[in-house]
């Protein structure tokens, strides 16, 4: 018998049943990738296995006991979240070990000292290079990954350890960090659910796998027994052709957008040309300085010198109302903090840059917004109950095909994607592959910034690298070898160029 | 499709405190005799009318997730000034009246401009400015009310057109205005987007900015009236007007689903808030507790109240998953 086991799980909300008779086994020492697209019910799942949902049918055993009749089996299991759920402004040693009661430092008074001395082994343990006593806000992005991940690991009743997209914010190297960690707890008899939309790492770290689609087991097994082709197919339920390129097919025209020498914050010295009908790619590590010099260009950041110029005309930085007016628009990476209203409707949401064709003298028409946003669910295959559906109920691949459907319309002149398929799934992915593919051709400045050099080699036409606030080369993606690409991004290369 | 009892609630937030008001309105009406007497309906009217204006005003900066602790006080100086303006300087008074307005409006512009240039937060800077502004009223008055304010204007404050009192339909008007603008126009979706979140807003182009500066302008304009009508209705310059017009508006806007950290809500919501709270007032006085005690009944209920709600709507949200 398998340590954590479920037998035909079913949840039904109003409408909808997220969750239909799934059977799942878990065992100890042992990674189980569990699988599917945005939707597929993987999220409902885990908030049954954790207790913070309850199952309409079926059971849940930890080590052959119901936890709804004993709710301490709970306690072997622990979670932690994709989004980062830490205190900034609170130590990494007291991040680590809150709430104080449970980890053995409560009492009237917390003794800092033997809390950071507590601490220095976990950091150790977890390969976190921050000291114990920094404020989070100020530690790498990696080591808050792994700081999540040390202070579910506190729980000394913890057997089971959901790992939801531990990785999507981390860069190669970092997501080593991660699975050495990994490792280390498989050694010590846990076992670890794995939840990932990067296949490669699915392959690297994975042992079995389960995959959900629209609610129901549709796959398990051991990952060595299937193919990446038919575990992509397994989740979206039909062929994808993966291997499938989204470049351009146009040839490459004038230059659309001229950046000469701009300087900000933490970037220095960045010049480049976006060219009709190609997709430039901008890859680098996280913290390189891409997101900086994008959101500089569109004014969302202030530049301290340096100049751009559209289509031959200088651009006004410093001011993302004129970016918009004059057609350039910014996709961020972080969706949450930038891109969605959360309270707001779909239809508000996606409305809101349509308001120029949907108001009257009148105010805004009811039908008019209606139809409008109606064009772009369907045209983007956007899922969702209703229009009237709050955003934030939205899963993240939808929200994000509405996020890009609502800059179309606003038929924008350079549009720069930046980490566009983070969290999404692959049929998602692919579905946003072919919108930059026919915006390029129809001649939009298309720019991606992402950290996964397989997307560039899909997409881009020319990927540029950034190492440190800095441009280290300028690649045609078509004769690009990996080598030479990773050796730009770790600035290897680029030196030995300058030099 | 499947109807759920309660569905209507989840697709409209107004109906759940619309709901509250028609129930309370008619406990009151069975409780006691006096209620439905045109008299005191008219008397619920005209007090709703004036805490209604800066419920207004403040449920407009509560849906950007500003809040504006100096309404009262801007009610209040721009009430004696407008009474300084006609009875000491002999201006017209419904000049003076207008002059008054512009002040509040000038008086929110000087709050917008600190909170949005400096980046300040709202609600510790308004502690400041009222304090501030309300300082501003005890010099120039020195405590002492403004008498003899012009029959003329006193219309404003204590007329009556078809039986309903003038100030309660100037402030109809005034919602009506707001709500077409938050609703229909596209400057009142991005004050939505951006009390959802203004990074995102910014984002998309709006002018982030310049939209928190107008609604702090408008709302400051909106207190001023509210204010100069209370002087029509006093027939006096008090320098204490405003003085109970900081707490209620926002209760009344957290009551109609006007949420304290923005982009959800409405001012009509928040009207019909601040109807449940002059309702339950008038039923206290009807009923002749002692004035020493209602404090602490209107208190309660107000806690009831959004207790009530909060959880209705956590009732409603696990209905829906």
């Amino acid at each position: 018998m398998a340590y954590l086991e479920t037998h035909g799980l079913g949840r039904d909300f109003p409408g909808v049943t997220a969750l239909d008779g799934v059977d799942l086994k878990i065992e100890l020492g042992r990674t189980h990738i569990l699988a599917g697209e945005n939707g597929a019910g993987k999220s409902t799942l885990v908030k049954i296995l954790t207790g913070t949902d309850q199952a309409s049918r079926g059971r849940v055993l930890v080590d052959g006991r119901d936890p709804a009749e004993d709710p301490t089996l709970y306690k072997n299991i622990a979670y932690v979240p994709q989004e980062l759920n830490l205190f900034p402004q609170m130590s990494v040693a007291e991040n680590l070990f809150m709430p104080f009661s449970r980890t053995g430092h409560g009492g009237a008074l917390v003794d800092r000292k033997a809390l950071v001395e507590e601490a220095r082994t976990y950091l150790d343990r977890f390969g976190i290079e921050a000291d114990p006593r920094a404020l989070v806000a100020h530690i790498s992005v990696s080591d808050q990954q792994l700081l999540q991940i040390a202070r579910a690991c506190t729980n000394a009743e913890m057997k089971v350890l959901i790992l939801d997209e531990p990785t999507s914010s981390l860069t190669r190297v970092e997501v080593e960090r991660v699975f050495k960690v990994i490792r280390a707890l498989l050694d010590r008899d846990h076992a670890i659910v794995f939840i990932s939309h990067k296949m490669e790492e699915v392959f690297e770290i994975g042992d079995d796998y389960t995959v959900l689609r629209n609610g129901e087991k549709v796959d398990s097994g051991r990952i060595a027994d299937i193919t990446e082709a038919d575990l992509i197919r397994a989740m979206s339920g039909r062929d994808l052709s993966f291997e499938e390129h989204f470049r351009p097919e146009t040839t490459v025209g004038e230059a659309i957008m001229e950046v000469r020498g701009l300087t900000g914050a933490r970037f220095e010295d960045i010049s480049f040309d976006l060219r009709k009908g190609e997709i430039l790619g901008f890859a680098g590590l996280v913290g390189a300085g891409r997101s900086e010099v994008m959101q500089t260009i569109f004014g969302f950041q202030k530049a301290k010198a340096g100049s751009v110029t559209v289509a031959g005309k200088p651009w006004a930085l410093n001011d993302t109302s004129r970016s918009v007016a004059g057609g350039m628009l910014y996709l961020s990476e972080e969706r949450k903090h930038h891109g969605i209203f959360p309270l707001l409707s779909l239809r508000e949401n996606i409305g809101i840059s349509l308001l120029s064709l949907t108001t009257g003298p009148l105010g805004i028409s009811d039908r008019k917004e209606r139809g409008a946003v109606q064009e772009i669910i369907d045209a983007y295959g956007i899922r969702t109950a209703g229009m009237g559906k709050r955003i934030a109920e939205l899963s993240g691949g939808n929200q994000q095909k509405a996020i890009i459907g609502r800059a179309m319309a606003t038929r924008p002149r350079v549009l720069i994607f930046d980490e566009p398929t983070k969290g999404i799934d692959i049929r998602t992915k692919t579905e946003i592959y072919r919108i930059m593919k026919r915006l390029a051709e129809e001649g939009v400045g298309v720019i991606l910034v992402s950290s996964e050099l397989n997307e560039l080699k899909k997409c881009a036409s020319r990927i540029i690298t950034m190492h440190n606030g800095r441009i280290t080369g300028d690649f045609a993606a078509t004769d690009t070898n990996n080598e030479t690409l990773v050796g730009a991004i770790f600035g290897t290369e680029a030196k030995a160029d300058e030099n | 499709m499947k109807t759920e009892p309660l569905s209507i609630l989840v697709r409209n937030p107004l109906a759940g405190v619309f709901v509250a008001l028609t129930v309370i309105f008619a406990l009151s009406a069975l409780l006691s005799p006096y209620f439905l007497t045109p008299y005191n309906l008219s008397v619920i009217a005209r007090g709703l009318a004036f805490v209604g204006l800066i419920t207004i005003a403040q449920s407009m900066l509560m849906v950007l997730g500003e809040l504006d602790l100096s309404l009262g006080v801007i009610g209040g100086l721009c009430g004696v000034i407008s009474g300084i303006l006609m009875v000491k300087l002999g201006i017209e008074p419904y000049s003076a009246m207008l002059l008054a307005v512009l002040l509040g409006a000038c008086l929110g512009l000087f709050n917008g401009l600190l909170v949005t240039t400096l980046r300040l937060h709202s609600l510790v800077l308004t502690i400041g400015t009222a304090g501030i502004f309300g300082g501003a009223n005890l010099v120039l008055t020195r405590g002492v009310a403004i008498t003899g304010i012009p029959k003329e204007v006193q219309f404003l404050g204590r007329g009556d057109v078809l039986g309903v009192p003038v100030p309660f339909l100037i402030m109809l008007a005034a919602l009506a205005v707001a709500t077409f603008v938050m609703v229909k126009t596209p400057f009142g979706r991005y004050m939505y987007a951006i009390g959802n979140n203004q990074a995102g807003a910014r984002m998309l182009g709006i002018r982030v900015d310049r939209i928190r500066l107008l609604v702090f302008v408008a709302a400051g304009a909106i207190a001023g009236l509210a204010g100069v009508l209370m002087v029509a209705r006093l027939g006096t310059a008090q320098p204490s007007i405003g003085d109970t017009w900081v707490l209620a508006p926002i209760a009344a806007s957290v009551i109609g689903g006007v949420a304290t950290t923005g982009g959800v809500g409405s001012p009509i919501g928040a009207i019909f808030g601040a109807g449940i709270i002059a309702v339950i007032e008038n039923i206290i006085v009807l009923f002749g507790v002692s004035p020493y005690w209602q404090g602490i009944v209107s208190g309660a209920i107000v806690v009831l109240a959004i207790s009530f709600d909060a959880i209705s709507r956590r009732y409603l949200r696990r209905e829906n998953g």
